[in-house]
């Protein structure tokens, strides 16, 4: 069984068809980047795969559950399918430490005290940051920032990780330690879906690659692949547009 | 007719307790309802948001005034029994206090952004753990000025209780004015009073303001 299932998924915004029909699925250690221009409903369908967002039409199943079901317990869901956003979304007011312990400690997962300090160190260990454990958010560089969040997602031991547009309010200059930090979690063996204008990542880590195209998948197989032969102008055009 | 003394500013002073007992028992009663309609108004079944924002746009548009009044002499005909005026004069409080300080914490909740509420969601938070640990104190931090701003104004309201009879500070006033035929000196005595009280809140709210800018 694929761990995500998505199928002739639907999704509008008021008048507009942001989703057209979506077929696709991810097995378990898959890192699958999505593509595409802006407007092509990445983001959206990004959003659906956790339950962020309603969907019109279709199904997506992560792990055999049906995210859209009302029987569904949407939380205990997200306990185990990680995002991480552009705009990072750090709670400002806590320290990284009690960012990265709230969700586990108020979900059950571990003890409030040492415990939980020993989480934090763990996981702030694997993005390189033990040291701004006791740091706020407001004194960390945006990549910082990033890797934080990307801790705070990895604190709940997910199995899968979404990643919105993780690197696009990054400096130049900051990009580089985030992708980093994203390898080193697709070499641990994590299954990742990201959505991406990083194409290096795109070509060298990512095991598929999908392009989307007004509200659908317009191709997808292996990057290398696509990267060298697109089989549509439309991702001829895209391709050589954001090199 | 007799002088004005030393006596007079002591009586009024002594009436400061009346006042003070007001704003606390608006501020016990008012704020967890406040806090209960802007949760409402900010919350997602329809019917809340539509209740509260219509309370608190009705209670909004009436003069304290009125709401005493409506208190005070409503309540024996509605209620069929006699209050207490500190009952009735506390209800009306109560009710204004709800309300404006309802209205500044909705801002409050609304001025978080989105996605704070987004994220704590999508690690497995409850929504009360989302509110209780993520939206509440980013709200109460933006919205504090504004509530110190509003107790400024809830003491000098106070005064209006005077109207019906309740012998709070501007009371005492009125009752040394009478006595004496001093009224701009016993006035005058009222109103630095009310001053002394309400200058230190003023200027931590100000305070609290640029510590609030600052930290931005």
């Amino acid at each position: 069984m694929a761990l995500v299932e998505i199928s002739n998924v639907h999704k509008s915004f008021g008048e507009v068809e942001v989703l057209r029909g979506i077929d696709l699925t991810v097995e378990k250690g898959e890192i699958v980047t999505i593509i595409g221009r802006s407007g092509s409903g990445k983001s959206t369908l990004l959003r659906c795969i956790n339950g962020l967002e309603q969907i019109n039409g279709g199904e997506i199943k992560v792990a055999g559950e049906r995210v859209h079901s009302r029987s569904t317990d949407l939380r205990k869901l997200r306990e185990h399918v990680g995002i991480v956003f552009q705009q990072f979304n750090l709670f400002p007011h806590m320290t990284v430490e009690r960012n990265i312990t709230l969700a586990p400690v108020l979900t059950g997962k571990i003890a409030k005290g040492d415990a939980a300090r020993e989480l934090a160190r763990k996981v702030l260990a694997q993005v390189g940051l033990e040291e701004k454990i006791d740091a706020y958010p407001g004194q960390l560089s945006g990549g910082q920032q990033q890797r934080v969040a990307i801790a705070r997602c990895l604190a709940m031991s997910p199995y899968l990780m979404l990643f919105d547009e993780v690197t696009s309010a990054l400096d130049p200059e900051l990009v580089g330690e985030v992708l980093k930090v994203m390898e080193d979690l697709a070499t641990q063996g994590m299954t990742m879906i990201l959505v991406t204008h990083e194409m290096n990542f795109a070509r060298n880590v990512a095991s598929k690659l999908v392009f989307m195209h007004a509200g659908m998948v317009h191709e997808e197989g292996r990057p290398a692949d696509l990267f060298a032969n697109p089989a549509t102008p439309e991702l001829a055009n895209f391709i050589s547009s954001v090199r | 007719m007799r002088g004005f003394t030393i006596s007079d500013v002591l009586t009024m002073l002594a009436a400061v307790q009346w006042t003070a007992t007001l704003v606390v028992l608006a501020l016990a009663f008012g704020a967890p309802l406040a806090l209960l309609l802007a949760r409402m108004c900010t919350g997602r079944s329809l019917i809340a948001r539509l209740v509260a924002t219509g309370i608190l746009q009705l209670v909004q548009g009436v003069p304290v005034l009125g709401l005493l009044m409506f208190f005070y002499f409503g309540m024996p005909v509605f209620l069929g029994i006699k209050v207490p005026a500190l009952v009735s004069v506390g209800a009306a409080f109560t009710i204004f206090t709800a309300a404006f300080l309802g209205e500044i914490w909705r801002g409050g909740i609304q001025a978080v952004h989105v996605a704070q509420g987004e994220a704590a969601a999508c690690l497995g938070l409850t929504r009360w753990q989302t509110f209780r640990h993520v939206i509440a104190p980013q709200a109460f931090r933006i919205a504090l000025p504004a509530t110190v701003g509003f107790l400024v104004q809830l003491i000098k309201n106070t005064s209006l209780a005077s109207v019906v009879g309740f012998v709070e500070l501007a009371r005492a006033g009125q009752l040394a004015s009478a006595a004496t035929f001093q009224p701009l000196l016993s006035y005058a005595c009222v109103a630095a009073i009310y001053f002394a009280l309400c200058f230190p809140l003023t200027l931590w709210s100000r305070s609290l303001e640029d510590k609030l800018n600052g930290a931005r």
